[in-house]
């Protein structure tokens, strides 16, 4: 799935962090920058701060030889003025140590109206010793370009270093306003090359008071350097490379960050960073948004005219809201955390993610369903329950539901604290079906923003029988190998996300390509024909796929045997190395896989041997084939289920078996024989 | 559309600027006019396909640009039906523009829209553009306008139109690319050139006098040509076209890209293509002559690395050595002005200060290897070349900018022979594909000329691929595997290696490996030899560890040849509508052996067969075995690299033949039953 390309990060800023945290980030930078080289340097001959000097004189550790650099130094200095503005200052010293990490040596910072570049200054040390001082007028601007956004105000100050080679070393210091509106700010210490040193400090005025909370690191204790000032130190912080793990879980979500809150001695904000908080916080931004308008109401009643019962009612908007609001983003400023209008969104039929909770919101009120905006993160792990900040970047909708009303069709329900009971829904991810929830959010947390009642939930984990894939196949099979006969396949959840997407929004030659594409890894030389697509556009209805197959030499004549291979079309293989697994194991969702073909034997043979049937069961999956012979017909059925979502790294073993079998067993051959 | 801009004589600008100022004031109603939309037909409105591209996501119905060169402006007409939910996408418009320190650039202006429903109920588009930022350097600003327009879904047309202005001591030929990724129904292309006489803006500010055009038309398109009546008659360009298809698209698909349905204008000096190519290229190449020498630095330079007595290949062979040890920073980075200038170096004028710096970009490294050999004694060429993994040489188009890279002729011992030193670690002799059969610019004694550089053969580009493998008992293998790379395959790998590092290059390489054999072997590099000695063959060892084959119980079956095992069908699509085209003609050979005890024995093996496609491409199986061994050798030449649409069914024919076979396998049967186990066994 191509998630970015859905572009639901409107709160990305707040997981902003230090370069290479945000990786989307980085890929846009490396594009736009790429023509822009300093050109001249001044008469005077550069020379870099002693602070520079100092931190490249290091003795950097033997490291792996794929870490691409090094940070020899991170400074982050906090202060806040007695209005509560605040000014983050920052000092960075980066070693390239390898030609893959010259991309550190392009400095980018980020800014926007509300987070104005006091001051930049960039250094470098070639790998000959060659001190460099960037100019300003070698620093460019870039814009947001891309990421499916209309408009939004997000800039970087960038520069391409000079000396940027295996052994230069790159520093950057920078001053810049803090966001106005916010009494929090996150300290992101980890990224994906390591860090030798680093520091935060905080300054506070008099009468101001902070907490603080941790994720994904034990809590550090602050030296208090006196007269309002607190100082945290890091050494030796290790990277979180996870370029080459296969089933990796997102980087953030198992970096350490710190989130800071302060305020007035003795106010919420100050002496209690809390999901309480944050949820009122959000209340004052989001309030005066989520008012209904005369025609949203109009349209709300239009939508649910004639039902009466709660999943109808509730169906009817979220799917209007679904499909017929188009996701993009304009934002500036606080327009990163604050909706829309309900009424400008409904009008202009397009938001982001948070407009379109906002208007989903806004259309279930004027029918008489309450609901609340919930914060979440895409990246399953990011959102700590412990850790209470404003670090996530989608928005979604938990519609409460009634009182002791039950249904089969409500899939995704949480219950609060206050005894209440949600429907968590996306209106923003278009192809998941109104009571289901994407695979990506599931087993995360989410924040409930309930005002008083705001809270962290957990978001539940579907049953694997939500989440389907059912092949069917009759064919015959003749004397020279050529398979002909009907295929079937069922698909439901996200599982047929996918496919949806490419059914009603492809062209025909897209699908084509895609049909072929798929069967070609299972057949040299095939033919299809008679395809026809049922539901694609019915969310919770089965996406059906019927064809008609011809596959020439699918038999292989092998003298007087004839080999066939029983599992006839569709893999579920899982791609395991062999390298000891140190990070938690990401099996993306949980689902459910079921192949049943039947092949009838071409006259004159008969069944010499069949593959040994399999079971296997490893408790978070199982995996169980089975081929036999009976009236003519080979008869081939496989169930493959994965129950949860995520997996400790020890279980790594038995996803290497699981993935042995699997891959064993779609290779299998039963010998037919001339009779 | 920017690319050739020409600026109009010093002494008539006052003229003009009081011109146009003219023309704008007296056009304002006209203008005005023309803001008036186009009324859907039912037909436009009730419409949810487009019989010839089904299941579009939308239909261009009309689109309309409109060059006066008098007012200095683009004018932009769409028209556009949303056909699918992806078709909305199109409802989001960004224009971009930009200014230049200093003057030139453009502005975006007048941008109007609105959405029509299927019903008819129109929708103005109210809202104000957004003004984005793209890119702001001290010399250029980047913007872009941004709108959306409202309430679009699917069954909407949407309609917007806006004008893009130019700086009034600048015209700007229109370059009207027709064919688009979309369907377009009409369109409609209007240019009325002014009858100024321009001098172009580059090096050489020469007057023009002509107007030239390259049409890339469909059939019963042309570029019309109308004269307002009187002895200063307005000039107008017009092209109308309807029922464009899309752009086509297609796997191993030549780099069609450059030849889409379009016309490129330019004015021109040059009264023929020949006139063009023979004056341009001469300029061109006096211009590389001047950087070439050879100076001093490399006549001294050359004389010391060659021997009096050295032959002309040998010279030759060591000055191209030379240039090859250079730093090409076409694989590392451009080293910015500071850089160059802690070193003590300033702008590079000549060869002579390429070689100074040890490093340069490739065209400057064949430039450079132009110059050694020239001061050698040698007659040496530059030859600017299409990147045919990029696009196709168009003759007829007048235009430099199609010739992307420098290659290198030289004469040696009395016959002319092919370089390419710009693309490092590319063997003497031998020229990167990309540089082969595309056409290009090449120097001769008193000018130059247009040529086409010739086709490498398959032997010249071949990967060998050895496997030594022992089974036991259980399935578990253990082996060898030895890949050997030459010419285009090696060039690959080394290039690749430039721009990382020995991690990285064991990675990929690596990776590769584990692509070709069966899923889940354990493989580990043990060698990688002679990368950076690109006249040898770069070759990788590995040793392989892991189950392969299955088990029947009584049986097992093993690949055969256990690199082609995991190759997907290379056509699988029945229909074809642009030619085939591989990169390059290449040579792979197989010679894979599996051991296996003699608790088993071979049942059945693949029987030895070959088969050839036009004697163009070659296929060879051959096997062998002992009482514990089988041995496969195969052998796949592709000889050439283009095979047109009518050829396909019978070049997927073949193919798909060719990787039938590759997929058959060897039955082993086990001759002490109880002793095997299913490959990755579970339960």
């Amino acid at each position: 799935m191509l998630f970015f390309w859905k572009g639901p990060m409107v709160l990305r800023r707040v997981v902003a962090g230090p370069p290479g945290v945000n990786f989307l980030s980085s890929l846009m930078m490396l594009a736009c920058v790429a023509f822009i080289v300093p050109t001249a340097s001044a008469a005077k001959k550069d020379s870099v701060p002693d602070w520079v000097r100092s931190a490249a004189a290091q003795t950097v550790p033997t490291y792996s030889s794929e870490t691409n650099a090094v940070v020899l130094l991170h400074e982050t200095n906090y202060t806040v003025s007695a209005d509560g503005q605040a000014v983050e200052h920052v000092r960075r010293v980066v070693k390239i140590l390898r030609p893959a990490g010259r991309d550190e040596g392009i400095v980018y910072v980020h800014f926007d109206k509300d987070t104005k570049i006091l001051s930049l200054h960039v250094w470098s040390i070639g790998p000959d010793g060659h001190e460099y001082e960037v100019k300003d007028h070698e620093m460019v601007e870039i814009g947001s370009a891309g990421q499916g956004n209309l408009y939004d105000d997000n800039k970087y100050k960038a520069v391409r270093a000079p000396g940027r080679d295996p052994g230069g070393v790159i520093a950057y210091e920078y001053e810049q306003h803090a966001r106005p509106y916010l009494k929090e700010k996150t300290w992101f210490f980890q990224e994906d090359i390591p860090r030798l040193k680093q520091s935060f400090t905080l300054e506070l005025p008099a009468g101001f008071a902070y907490s603080t909370s941790w994720a994904h690191h034990d809590t550090a204790k602050a030296t208090d350097l006196e007269h309002q000032h607190w100082l945290w130190e890091m050494k030796d912080t290790p990277a979180i490379d996870l370029q080459h793990v296969l089933m990796k879980p997102s980087a953030p979500a198992l970096m350490g960050r710190m989130t800071i809150h302060y305020g007035v001695a003795g106010t919420p904000e100050a002496s209690k960073g809390d999901w309480k908080g944050i949820g009122e916080w959000y209340r004052t931004l989001s309030q005066d948004r989520l008012i209904t308008t005369p025609e949203i109401t109009a349209k709300a009643n239009e939508l649910t005219l004639g039902k009466a019962d709660f999943y109808d009612k509730s169906e009817a908007i979220a799917e209007f809201v679904q499909k017929q609001v188009r996701y993009f983003v304009i934002e500036m400023g606080i327009g990163g955390y604050q909706p829309h209008f309900a009424g400008d969104i409904f009008h202009n039929r397009y938001g982001d993610c948070k407009d379109k909770a906002t208007l989903l919101s806004a259309m279930l009120s004027s029918v008489g369903v309450h609901s609340a905006l919930m914060m979440v993160d895409h990246r399953r792990g990011v959102i700590d329950p412990d850790a209470p900040s404003i670090v996530g970047d989608h928005m979604i909708a938990a519609i409460e539901v009634p009182k002791g009303y039950e249904s089969p069709l409500l899939r995704s329900v949480i219950t609060a604290k206050t005894g209440k009971r949600y429907l968590i829904f996306d209106p923003t991810w278009e192809k998941t079906a109104f009571g289901q929830l994407e695979h990506n959010l599931q087993g995360g947390y989410g924040v409930l923003m309930e005002g008083s009642d705001s809270q962290i939930v957990e978001l539940p984990i579907l049953s694997p029988e939500l989440n389907t894939i059912h092949r069917t196949g009759n064919f015959h099979l003749d004397a020279d190998g050529s398979l002909k006969g009907t295929v079937t396949e069922k698909r439901f959840g996200d599982l047929s996300e996918d496919n949806r997407t490419l059914y009603t929004t492809g062209d025909a030659k897209e699908q084509k390509e895609y049909m072929d594409h798929v069967l070609e890894r299972d057949f040299t030389t095939f033919h299809v024909a008679d395809v026809k697509i049922e539901n694609a556009d019915a969310l919770n209805k089965d996406l059906t796929t019927t064809y008609t197959l011809a596959a020439e030499r699918f038999g292989k004549n092998m003298g007087s045997l004839l080999m066939v291979r029983p599992r006839v079309l569709g893999s579920e293989y899982l791609e395991a190395d062999h390298k000891a697994r140190l990070v938690p194991i990401n099996l993306r969702q949980t689902m459910q896989a079921k192949d049943e073909y039947d092949i009838e034997l071409p006259a004159g043979y008969t069944v010499d041997e069949v593959p040994v049937p399999v079971k296997l069961d490893m408790g978070f999956a199982s995996y169980q084939s089975s081929t036999v012979f009976r009236d003519n017909v080979l008869h081939y059925t496989r169930t493959y289920t994965v129950r949860a979502v995520t997996l400790p790294p020890e279980k790594y073993g038995d996803l290497q078996k699981l993935a042995g079998v699997i891959a064993a067993d779609e290779q299998n051959h039963a010998v037919l024989k001339k009779q | 559309m920017e690319r050739f801009v020409l600026m109009i004589l010093a002494q008539r600008r006052t003229l003009l600027r009081s011109a146009v100022l003219l023309a704008l004031s007296s056009l304002g109603p006209m203008i005005a006019h023309a803001q008036k939309w186009t009324e859907p037909t039912p037909e436009e409105l009730k419409m949810t396909s487009q019989a010839e591209a089904p299941g579009a996501a939308a239909v261009y119905l009309y689109r309309e640009e409109i060059t006066d060169d008098k007012l200095h402006m683009f004018s932009i007409y769409i028209r556009l039906k949303v056909l699918t939910d992806k078709g909305k996408e199109y409802g989001n418009v960004e224009l971009p523009y930009y200014s230049v320190s200093g003057g030139g650039g453009f502005t975006i202006n007048d941008i109007a829209g609105r959405t029509i429903h299927p019903d008819g109920t129109v929708i103005p588009f109210s809202g104000k553009p957004y003004e984005k930022l793209m890119e702001k350097t001290q010399e250029v600003k980047q913007m872009a306008k941004v709108f959306s327009l409202p309430d679009v879904e699917v069954g909407s047309i949407i309609e917007y139109r806006y004008t893009k202005r130019y700086d009034d001591h600048y015209f700007i030929s229109p370059r009207w690319f027709i064919q688009t990724g979309l369907f377009t129904r009409k369109a409609h292309y209007v240019w009325r050139p002014t009858s100024l006489q321009l001098t172009s803006s580059d090096d050489r500010g020469q007057l023009t006098s002509m107007i030239a055009w390259t049409p890339i038309l469909p059939k019963g398109a042309e570029v019309k040509q109308t004269r307002a009546p009187g002895n200063d008659g307005q000039l107008t360009l017009e092209v109308n076209v309807q029922d464009v298809p899309p752009a086509p698209d297609e796997e191993l698909m030549p780099p069609i890209n450059s030849l889409t349905y379009r016309v490129l204008f330019y004015y021109s000096p040059y009264r023929s293509n020949e006139d063009f190519w023979k004056s341009e290229g001469k300029h061109w190449s006096k211009v590389h002559d001047k950087f070439i020498g050879p100076g001093s630095g490399v006549k001294s330079a050359v004389q010391q690395l060659t021997a009096p007595t050295d032959t002309e290949e040998q010279k030759l062979r060591k000055i191209y050595a030379a240039v090859m040890e250079l730093e090409n920073t076409d694989f590392t980075h451009d080293h910015s002005a500071s850089e160059e200038k802690s070193q003590g170096l300033k702008v590079a004028n000549n060869t002579d200060d390429i070689l100074t710096r040890k490093r340069g970009s490739g065209d400057q490294l064949a430039e450079l290897f132009v110059a050694m050999a020239r001061a050698a004694g040698m007659k040496a060429y530059l030859v600017a070349v299409t990147d045919r993994n990029r696009r196709l040489f168009l003759q007829s188009f007048f235009s430099l900018e199609q010739l992307d890279d420098y290659v290198a002729t030289v004469n040696v011992d009395g016959k002319e022979q092919n370089f390419d030193p710009g693309s490092r670690y590319c063997p003497y002799g031998f020229i990167a594909w990309k540089h082969t059969q595309s056409g290009g610019l090449r120097q001769v004694d008193g000018g130059t000329m247009l040529i086409q550089t010739p086709p490498v053969g398959y032997t010249s580009s071949r990967v060998m691929r050895v496997a030594n493998l022992t089974m036991d008992e259980h399935g578990m293998t253990t082996g060898t595997v030895k890949l050997t790379y030459t010419g285009d395959p090696a060039l690959h790998w080394r290039q690749l290696a430039l721009g990382g590092d020995a991690a990285s290059l064991e990675r990929g390489l690596r990776t590769r490996a584990e692509h070709l054999m069966p899923a889940g072997m354990e493989i580990k590099v043990d060698l990688i030899e002679n990368v950076k000695e690109y006249e040898k063959p770069l070759v990788a060892s590995f040793t392989v560890k892991g189950v392969m084959g299955s088990s029947t119980g009584k049986r097992i079956l093993l690949p055969g040849d256990v690199f082609e095992m995991n190759t997907k069908p290379t056509f699988s699509h029945d229909k074809r509508e642009i030619a085939v085209a591989f990169d390059y003609a290449y040579l792979t050979q197989d010679a894979v052996r599996i051991n296996f005890p003699n608790t088993m024995a071979v049942e059945t093996l693949p029987e030895g067969k070959s088969f050839m496609f036009q004697k163009s491409i070659a296929y060879g199986l051959k096997t062998e075995t002992t009482p514990t061994s089988v041995t496969f050798r195969r052998e796949f030449a592709l000889g050439e690299i283009l095979y047109m649409p009518p050829e396909y069914p019978e070049l997927k024919s073949f193919y798909n033949r060719v990787e039938t076979k590759d997929q058959e396998n060897v039955v082993l049967k086990v001759l002490v039953p109880g002793n095997t186990k299913p490959a990755g066994g579970g339960n």
